[in-house]
């Protein structure tokens, strides 16, 4: 990429263009990515993601773009502030040239609940780019952009890395700050990134880590380093969780995960199975603590302070509560605020909400028990390569199984990201990583020198 | 057939802070409608609480003063609910968690004497924004200013046994958080806001009788009231047969009466679950302690010593100890040399009249200390010395300078004195006949009449014996 | 059925969620199916009452007790969907008055 700004920005604006059929971005105008290279020309120095374009989530707040959510509920919502971790990056250099299509509110794995339609995979528009960040993976997957920010809550980044086949990094819970995050599960949500290399992810998350006084749940720690791309992996153990390699597995996918396997012993690393006993109630836990918090953090969309124009005497209150939140939200979101409601509700708080808690307890601590064996973890991201729009869409608990490998890390708030590893019938495979709380940069210099190995290993199967 | 009246509070006080619970926006009062606010305290998409550090010393200060446990870790968590001034859809309190329970209240019942009252748990939260239903016809308008200033909610035991007992409470109550520090709890303000939980049962009864809440009373006098009405209302209700109904009412105090308020649609479920945004919030018990070191002195350890120390009676170090400045004030007339009961006789009568009138306590301390020594020497009369007490409070002159300027010091000459006692015999020569026929009780009239002719100046100790000689 | 028609139309109420009658029945299935899947969870063998567990920091960091307000970029009317004389306004829901 060339560091001249207003050239980068010439350059985005026509490969936008050219990616109109995605359906992958919500805002974006050639005037906005102008005004961010003069931005950026005009600073006194140029900083470390000097004219970097960078395309950003549409639940992540900006100044100048609306923040939508892919919701109608927000329609025309402009943020009168800016979230942390873009302020961040663009004061690093970077230059917002694209709000990103999603699931809405980040409530989906495969961005068709987005109330501004679904986003297509760049190698087969009849499939899915996985979800809910589909946007951002499709354009770094169609070389739009070098890198995107997308936001986690159970694998919103990885699963879409991997069915697109670029990088996905979710950082360890509370490296990153949420504040201008748009709030889904908060005890879940990272601002997480994509990259068309690890090292391209890897600079945008050192630049938007590190603790926020506007955030209480993120750590008292420096930034992130970028790491360096170690030569050997001599000394380090790696595990293969059984739970994570079941029969039924796609016989690509596994393919492509044994080839990571194959690239890590060849650098030297030991690679042995371990086991994650509790991972598999991982799903359901998910989908009692998410919704519940959803249904909590969905509660201000009430048409009071912001949200679409309306007359001034509507029926009553209830009525402008109801028609509001019952028109604004789309289906899926619908569905999980009111599952999130009931699993909070009087008489049934103990029996779900109580038991998802312990058993995240257990989830976590069986990733606990594992790194003091192992220190890093190799799982497949998802159980299958990009499926077909509307394959899931009349069954939710079938799409939520879209997510069964990746949702276990974020129950933990532990680091992890997907890998390209090869191909499978054309579509992109992905490989998980998982690393203790805390060892981002570790897990991201590992994965550097893996990448050489495997993105370029084609067909895997 | 007796009944018995069983009442607990629940007391919301706004803590005294710079700024809110959760965001930088200041706690103040009397701003334009929604200026004070920010992401935070407007909830918007994607901002953050984050706790106020002063919010929680001062719940803590709070929850030692009436001698709580402070839990060394406490949950934020939200209570979910709609309405149109709670910007999030809900509210940041503390529910299972909460930062301090089990605690006491000395109150002095005017039924029962001294009480102790239980304090079941203090917590922490943020106070919603204002609804205002007669602003536009039709409409609510909505203002956020004070949604997020930080309060404490302090829950008391079922230990209160009448309405004038509930209204001792929260007069113990607001005294000691003033004396803390914690809040002004000014009520006009809404700085102190209670909801009062109310049964009754028919004596020597054990099983609490099914209870109501009456909200959101605006004084103290009215908390009162609205109890008394509650009663005799759930009185009425049993002894006509009926049962009692677990509703919330409101008080109308124009007219005296509670209703209940309109039924809501959904009963309550607030789904209260831990603020996942809000780690837990942890006490070092060395802060703890040093919080409770710091403490001032509290009511009633300063009503104790004055009496112990200056021999004051039970009722004058309650007046003198009403408010912290007042108590301050007192001793520090002590301090300057005042005789302590003279100077508490001086403070429960003038002190307290002119600040009620002025708004503030104009006559500086060691002024006051003078002029009651100047009154304990003869210098002025207790009249006189309320004169030059006035003038001083406007002019903050010396108390023996304003005495000689206004005249007002006592003429204890005896030639002078001599002078006017002659002039008032001469005057007066019925009631002197009088005197000598026996009425000696005369004497007094007689007196008046020569403070009267010397304009107050004759120092009426040195009229008795010249008179009582003439006359003789 | 774990949740009946009427339990989703309460939770709907607590949530200020319309619920078509249309859609209802397709609601109520689903949610079935959705809850019926975590459910399970009650299924998993009893190990006790554990711990829960949260990320991030284990103690939460204070504030300093200063005014500093975080900026708007725009005001408050400029995203009230209807605002009068400085106001947010709503319809004035009578049941609602007494709080
Ligand atoms: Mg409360
Ligand atoms: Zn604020």
């Amino acid at each position: 990429m060339t560091a001249a700004p207003d050239a980068v920005a010439r350059e985005v604006a026509a490969r936008l263009e050219a990616a109109a059929p995605l359906n992958a971005v919500l805002h974006w105008s050639a005037g906005g990515i102008e005004a961010e290279a003069r931005r950026v020309a005009a600073m006194p120095s140029a900083g470390p993601l000097h004219a970097v374009p960078l395309a950003v989530k549409d639940n992540i707040a900006t100044l100048d773009a609306p923040t939508t959510c892919a919701s109608r509920i927000l329609e025309g919502y402009r943020s009168p502030f800016e979230a942390t971790a873009l302020r961040r990056l663009r004061a690093a250099g970077a230059m917002l040239v694209a709000k990103t299509n999603l699931d809405e509110f980040a409530m989906g794995s495969s961005t068709e609940h987005s109330a501004f339609g679904r986003v297509h995979h760049p190698l087969d528009p009849a499939r899915v780019p996985g979800g809910s960040s589909g946007g951002s993976a499709a354009l770094v997957a169609a070389g739009v952009v070098p890198a995107a920010l997308g936001s986690e809550t159970g694998g919103s980044v990885r699963q879409p890395a991997a069915f697109c086949g670029v990088v996905g990094v979710k950082p360890s819970y509370g490296r990153v700050s949420r504040y201008g995050l748009v709030a889904f599960g908060s005890s879940l949500d990272c601002i997480s990134v994509f990259g068309r290399t690890v090292g391209d992810a890897a600079r945008v998350l050192a630049t938007m880590s590190g603790h926020d006084p506007l955030d209480a749940t993120t750590l008292a720690e420096p930034p992130l380093a970028v790491p360096e791309t170690p030569t050997s992996l001599a000394g380090m153990t790696v595990g293969l969780p059984t739970e994570y390699f079941p029969a039924d597995l796609d016989p690509g996918v596994r393919a492509g995960v044994d080839r990571v396997a194959a690239a890590l012993r060849e650098l030297g690393a030991t690679v042995t199975e371990v086991s994650l006993p509790h991972s598999r109630y991982a799903v359901p836990t998910y989908y009692i603590v998410a919704p519940a918090e959803a249904s909590a953090n969905l509660a201000r969309y009430d048409g009071v302070r912001y949200g679409p124009p309306r007359p001034e005497h509507e029926a009553d209150l209830r009525a402008l509560y109801r028609a509001t939140r019952g028109r604004g939200f789309g289906p899926e979101v619908r569905r999980r605020i009111l599952v999130g409601t009931y699993v909070l509700s009087a008489g049934y708080y103990e029996a779900y909400y109580g038991t998802a808690q312990r058993m995240r307890a257990r989830i976590a601590g069986d990733f606990r028990a594992a790194f003091e064996r192992v220190d890093l973890l190799l799982t497949p991201t998802a159980p299958t390569t990009a499926f077909r729009a509307g394959e899931k869409t009349e069954d939710p608990v079938a799409m939520y199984l879209a997510d069964v490998f990746v949702c276990p890390a974020s129950l933990a708030g532990l680091p992890a990201l997907s890998l390209p590893a090869g191909r499978s019938e054309g579509l992109p495979v992905g490989a998980q990583l998982i690393a203790p709380a805390g060892q981002d940069t570790r897990m991201l210099a590992v994965a550097a020198a893996l990448e050489e190995r495997v993105v370029a290993a084609g067909e895997v199967r | 057939m007796t009944w018995e009246t069983v009442i607990g509070l629940e007391v919301h006080v706004q803590l005294a802070t710079a700024s809110k619970m959760f965001c930088g926006c200041a706690a103040v009062f009397g701003e334009e409608p929604n200026t004070n606010v920010c992401p935070v305290c407007l909830g918007l998409p994607g901002a953050l609480p984050v706790p106020n550090a002063e919010a929680v010393r001062l719940g803590t200060v709070a929850a030692l003063a009436l001698e709580c446990t402070v839990h060394p870790a406490s949950v934020f968590a939200r209570k979910n609910y709609f309405y149109p001034d709670l910007p999030k859809g809900y509210q940041i309190s503390q529910y299972d968690r909460p930062l301090a329970t089990g605690g006491r209240l000395a109150v002095e019942s005017p039924d029962r004497g001294p009480i102790t009252v239980g304090i079941t748990r203090l917590h922490l939260e943020e106070d919603a924004g204002k609804s205002l239903h007669d602003r536009f016809p039709g409409l609510t308008a909505v203002d956020l200013n004070r949604a997020g200033v930080p309060l404490a909610e302090i829950v008391s035991e079922p230990d209160l046994r009448s309405p004038a007992e509930a209204r001792a409470y929260l007069g113990a109550i607001k005294q000691l958080l003033v004396f803390a520090g914690v809040s002004d709890c000014s009520m006009e303000k809404g700085h102190l806001r209670v909801d009062a939980n109310v049964s009754v049962r028919r004596a020597g009864e054990a099983a609490f009788g099914t209870k109501t809440e009456v909200k959101n009373v605006n004084s103290f006098a009215n908390v009162e009231r609205a109890l008394e009405a509650e009663r005799d209302r759930q009185i009425a209700v049993l002894e006509g047969g009926g049962r009692v109904e677990q509703v919330s009412l409101l008080f109308n105090a124009a007219s005296g009466e509670v209703r209940p308020m309109r039924a809501k649609e959904e009963s309550h479920d607030y789904r209260y679950f831990p603020d996942p945004d809000l780690p837990p919030l942890v006490l070092e018990p060395g802060w703890v302690a040093a919080q409770r070191d710091a403490l001032p002195e509290l009511p009633d350890a300063k009503r104790a010593r004055l009496m112990a120390e200056h021999g004051l009676s039970g009722y004058d170090a309650q007046v003198v100890t009403a408010e912290p400045a007042l108590a301050d004030y007192y001793e520090a007339v002590v301090t300057a040399g005042a005789e302590p009961k003279l100077a508490a006789n001086w403070v429960m009568s003038e002190v307290l009249a002119d600040q009620n009138a002025a708004g503030a306590l104009r006559v500086a301390p060691a002024r006051l200390a003078a002029l009651i020594g100047l009154v304990q020497e003869g210098t002025v009369s207790l009249q006189a010395a309320k004169k030059i007490f006035a003038e001083v409070a406007v002019s903050d002159g010396d108390p023996a300078e304003t005495a000689r300027r206004l005249g007002l010091v006592q003429v204890r000459d005896a030639g002078a004195l001599e002078r006017w006692v002659d002039e008032v015999l001469a005057a007066h020569p019925e009631e002197v006949a009088r005197y000598r026929a026996g009425e000696t009780k005369l004497l007094g009239f007689l007196v008046g009449q020569v403070m009267k002719r010397s304009q107050g100046q004759a120092d009426p100790k040195g009229v008795q014996p010249v008179l009582r000689r003439k006359l003789g | 059925m774990t949740i009946s028609r009427d339990e989703v139309l309460h939770i709907a109420r607590l949530a200020e969620i319309a619920v078509d009658e249309a859609e209802l029945a397709t609601l109520v299935s689903q949610l079935n199916r959705i809850v019926d899947y975590v459910a399970q969870l009650e299924a998993a063998p009893d190990e006790g009452q554990g711990d829960d567990f949260l990320p991030g920091p284990a103690r939460v960091a204070l504030r300093d007790d200063r005014v500093r307000s975080e900026p708007l970029a725009h005001p408050p009317a400029a995203l009230a969907p209807a605002w009068r004389d400085g106001y947010f306004v709503v319809p004035r829901l009578s049941a609602m008055e007494d709080a």
